[in-house]
C-alpha cells in the first residue's frame, strides 16, 4: 500500500487535509529537495504577484523592482517558521527534527502558492466587477494551506491539537523574537563598525601628519 | 583601454541624467524656477514651463510711487486693484499693467468728510455692485466704497455675543453675489466673518477642523484626568485660520498658510460651508517637504494666497517655496511655477497671486513688486485640453492632448486624456497603453472590459474549438489511464496464483 514517488506524495498530502501527514510520516518519506523547490516558487509566485498583477486592479506598488522584501517575506519567513518551530518544539517535547519541519510545512504551503500564480493569470482575464472570483480562489487557497499547516505541525510532532495551537502560537512569538534579536544585533554590528571605521580614519591621519 | 574609459564616462552620463531627485534641468539659464511636475510615484520629475516670467513690475514702472509692502492684488476684468499696505493706499492699474490709473489714498464719507486707509491689507472689487470693498486692517475696520471714492458704508467690531474677539483686524476680503461680505481676520480661527449687506454681523464661515493627529488624541485622554487650571495652560487645540480666500461664482475657495496643518489647506466651499474637497484625495503644495542643506529645515508648504482663474483652474502661491502650484477644477496639479531667488521668476516674500487671462501676477511684499507670467504655449495647450477634458469633450480633448505628449511624454494628465478619449472611440487597445501610462487603473478596466469583449467576439470559434479540444483530451486520457489500471490488475491477479 501507499508505494508513491515523492512527487505523488506531495499530491496525496495536499489533498488530504487530515491524514496524508500521517501517512506520510508513517512511511517515511518526504523531500527536502521538493521542500526548496517549493520555497522558490513561493518566492517568485510573490514577484509576480507584486509585479505582474493585471493593471486593472491597481499599480505595482513601487517605482523600482527591489528583490529583498520578498526575500524576506517567502524565504526568510519560511526559514524563520522553521528554526522557531524547531526550537519551541523540541521545548514541548515534540517529535518532529527540523529536516520534517521544513518539509511539512512546505508542502502546507502548496495551496496558497497556487492560489497566487492562478490569481496572476485570472488577474489578466478578469475586470474589477469579477474581482470576487479572485477573492473565492484567494481565500480557499489560503484557508487551505492554514488547515494542512495545522496537520503539519500536529502531525510532525505526534501533538493533540490544543498543544498543536499552542504551538503555533509560540512559535510566532519566536519568530518576532529573532526579528528583535535580528534588528539589536544588526544596530550592534553597525556600531561596531562605524567605531572601527573611526579609530582607522584617526590612524590614517595620525599617519599622514 | 580608451574604448572602456568612453564607455564608463556614457554609463555615468546616462545614470546622473536617470537618477531621480537630482535633477537641475531648467527650462531656460534666466529662469530660476525648476519646472517639475510629479509623476505616478509621486516623486518629481523635470517637466515643461506652464508659465515663464515675463517681466517685473514696480510702483514707479507704473508712473507712481515704488510700492511698500504690497499685500493684496485683485483683478475685475479690465483694473488691476493693488493694495499697498505701508503707503496706506489702492492703486489701480490698466489691464495691460503698464501704466496706474486712480490711485485711493483718502475716501469720502457719506456726511462729506475725509477718511484716510491705514494699512489695507485686502482688497476687492464686486462685479455685482461695482463697489470697492477694502480691509483698512489699522482702522479696524472694512470699507465699502464706490469706484468714485464715495463711501457707502463701514462695518466695523461687531457688537454680538458671537464675536468675542477684543480686535477686528479685516486682512482678506471679498462679496459673494448676494452682497454678503466675507472678511478673513487677523487671529481669528473660527472661520471668515461673515457680514450681510445691510452690514450686520451673520456669523463666521468655513472654519477649519483640527488635524487629527495622535498627539491630540492622547490629550484628549489626558484632558480627562486633568483639574481646570491645567487645562487653562495647557496649549489650547485650535485649528489654524483662513489666510486667504477667492470667490469663484457660487463657491468661496479657502487657503490656510498653516505650514503644520495638512488638512484643509484649501478648501473648496458652497453656500452652506461645506467643504467639496474634503472628499478629493489631493495634496496641495509639494508633496515631500523642501530640504533646505544650508539651513537644516524641511520647509512644509505654506499657501498663503489663492486665485480661481476664469477657466477654473486653481493657483496657489506657496510662501515657503515661493511657486504657484497650479490646479485645474478638479485638483490635478498642471502647473508648479515659481521659485525663491532675487531673480525675475523668484520671489522674496510672496503675498498675493492673480490671474488675468493668460497671465499671472503675483505680489512680493519685500520687493515689492508684481511679477507678470505669461502662459508659455505647452501651457495653453494644457490649458485647452484641461478644459475640453473637464466640460466631458474627450474626444476633442485628445489633439491638444497628443499635443501635450508631445512636448512632455511625463506629463501624466495627458495620458489619463489620451486614454479617455480613446476609450470613447472605441479604441480599447490604445486606451489600455495610455491608461497604464497614466496610471489609471480604472480606465484601464473599462478599456480592458471592451477589448475583452471584442477579443472574444473576433475569436470566438477559436475558444470554443480549443476548449472543446482540451476536455476531448482530459477525457480521452482517463479513459486510457482507467483502462491501464485495470489492465494492470487483471495481469496482477494473474500472476498472484504463479
Amino acid at each position: 500500500m501507499m508505494d508513491l514517488s515523492e512527487r505523488q506524495w506531495v499530491k496525496h498530502a495536499v489533498t488530504h487535509p487530515v491524514e496524508g501527514f500521517e501517512d506520510m510520516r508513517w512511511k517515511r518519506s518526504g523531500s527536502l529537495k521538493i521542500a526548496f523547490l517549493i520555497v522558490i516558487l513561493l518566492f517568485f509566485g510573490q514577484i509576480f504577484h507584486s509585479r505582474l498583477y493585471g493593471f486593472q486592479f491597481g499599480m505595482p506598488p513601487e517605482k523600482t523592482f527591489n528583490v529583498v522584501p520578498y526575500l524576506v517575506k517567502s524565504v526568510v519567513v519560511f526559514a524563520a517558521w522553521t528554526a522557531g518551530n524547531w526550537a519551541v518544539c523540541t521545548l514541548l517535547d515534540g517529535e518532529g527534527t527540523a529536516r520534517n519541519i521544513c518539509i511539512y510545512s512546505a508542502y502546507a504551503l502548496v495551496p496558497y502558492i497556487v492560489q497566487l500564480y492562478i490569481n496572476v493569470v485570472l488577474s489578466h482575464i478578469l475586470i474589477q466587477d469579477e474581482a470576487v472570483f479572485m477573492d473565492a480562489v484567494s481565500l480557499i487557497g489560503t484557508g487551505w494551506s492554514v488547515v494542512l499547516m495545522f496537520s503539519a505541525v500536529r502531525t510532525v510532532h505526534q501533538y493533540t491539537p490544543g498543544k498543536t495551537v499552542l504551538a503555533i502560537a509560540l512559535t510566532i512569538a519566536a519568530m518576532l523574537v529573532m526579528l528583535f534579536l535580528l534588528v539589536l544585533f544588526l544596530s550592534l554590528i553597525q556600531q561596531i563598525w562605524v567605531f572601527i571605521s573611526s579609530v582607522y580614519t584617526e590612524i590614517t591621519y595620525r599617519i599622514r601628519t | 583601454m580608451k574604448k572602456c574609459y568612453r564607455r564608463l564616462t556614457a554609463a555615468l552620463c546616462s545614470a546622473a541624467l536617470l537618477c531621480p531627485g537630482t535633477f537641475n534641468l531648467t527650462a531656460g539659464a534666466d529662469d530660476p524656477a525648476q519646472t517639475y511636475n510629479y509623476d505616478l510615484w509621486d516623486e518629481a520629475v523635470p517637466s515643461q514651463a506652464g508659465y515663464i516670467a515675463e517681466r517685473s513690475v514696480s510702483g514707479t514702472d507704473l508712473g507712481i510711487k515704488g510700492f511698500d509692502e504690497p499685500s493684496d492684488i485683485f483683478c475685475d476684468g479690465e483694473t488691476f486693484y493693488i493694495a499697498d499696505t505701508k503707503n496706506d493706499r489702492i492703486v489701480t492699474a490698466d489691464a495691460d499693467f503698464t501704466s496706474a490709473g486712480k490711485v485711493y489714498t483718502s475716501f469720502t464719507m457719506p456726511d462729506g468728510s475725509a477718511t484716510a486707509l491705514s494699512k489695507p491689507r485686502g482688497v476687492f472689487v464686486s462685479q455685482y455692485t461695482g463697489y470697492i470693498y477694502i480691509a483698512d486692517s489699522e482702522n479696524d475696520r472694512v470699507l465699502i466704497a464706490e469706484k468714485d471714492g464715495m463711501v457707502v458704508s463701514e462695518i466695523r467690531r461687531p457688537d454680538s455675543e458671537l464675536y468675542t474677539a477684543p480686535t477686528f483686524k479685516p486682512q482678506k476680503i471679498l462679496a459673494d453675489k448676494a452682497g454678503n461680505v466675507y472678511v478673513v481676520l487677523g487671529n481669528i480661527t473660527t472661520g471668515a466673518a461673515m457680514f450681510a449687506p445691510d452690514g450686520s454681523f451673520a456669523g463666521f464661515y468655513g472654519a477649519n477642523r483640527v488635524q487629527p493627529t495622535s498627539e491630540r488624541l492622547g490629550s484628549f485622554f489626558k484632558n480627562l484626568f486633568l483639574t481646570e487650571e491645567k487645562k487653562s495652560r495647557k496649549a489650547r487645540n485650535v485649528p489654524t485660520g483662513i489666510t486667504s480666500f477667492d470667490i469663484d461664482g457660487d463657491f468661496i475657495f479657502t487657503c490656510t498658510s498653516s505650514s503644520s496643518q495638512q488638512t484643509d489647506t484649501v478648501k473648496k466651499l458652497n453656500a452652506a460651508g461645506r467643504n467639496i474637497f474634503a472628499y478629493y484625495s489631493a495634496t496641495f503644495g509639494d508633496y515631500t517637504p523642501v530640504y533646505d542643506s544650508t539651513r537644516n529645515i524641511a520647509f512644509s508648504p505654506s499657501i498663503t494666497d489663492i486665485d480661481i482663474s476664469e477657466d477654473g483652474c486653481i493657483n496657489c502661491l506657496d510662501y515657503t517655496t515661493g511657486r504657484i502650484f497650479q490646479y485645474d477644477e478638479e485638483c490635478n496639479l498642471l502647473f508648479i511655477t515659481g521659485a525663491r531667488s532675487n531673480q525675475l521668476g523668484g520671489f522674496t516674500s510672496a503675498a498675493a497671486v492673480e490671474s488675468r487671462g493668460e497671465r499671472l501676477y503675483v505680489v512680493d511684499s519685500v520687493k515689492d513688486t508684481v511679477t507678470v507670467f505669461r502662459e508659455t504655449s505647452f501651457g495653453a495647450a494644457v490649458h485647452r485640453a484641461t478644459s475640453l477634458y473637464n466640460d466631458g469633450c474627450y474626444e476633442e480633448a485628445l489633439e491638444p492632448w497628443y499635443e501635450v505628449l508631445r512636448r512632455d511624454g511625463n506629463y501624466r494628465r495627458a495620458n489619463i486624456g489620451v486614454a479617455s478619449a480613446l476609450l470613447r472611440k472605441g479604441d480599447y487597445k490604445g486606451a489600455m497603453k495610455y491608461a497604464k501610462r497614466g496610471g489609471s487603473p480604472d480606465i484601464y478596466n473599462e478599456a480592458f472590459e471592451g477589448w475583452r469583449r471584442e477579443f472574444i467576439k473576433r475569436n470566438f470559434a477559436y475558444i470554443t474549438a480549443g476548449i472543446t479540444a482540451l476536455a476531448a483530451l482530459l477525457i480521452f486520457r482517463r479513459r486510457r489511464r482507467r483502462r491501464l489500471s485495470a489492465a494492470e490488475k487483471d495481469t496482477g491477479k494473474e500472476e498472484a496464483p504463479t
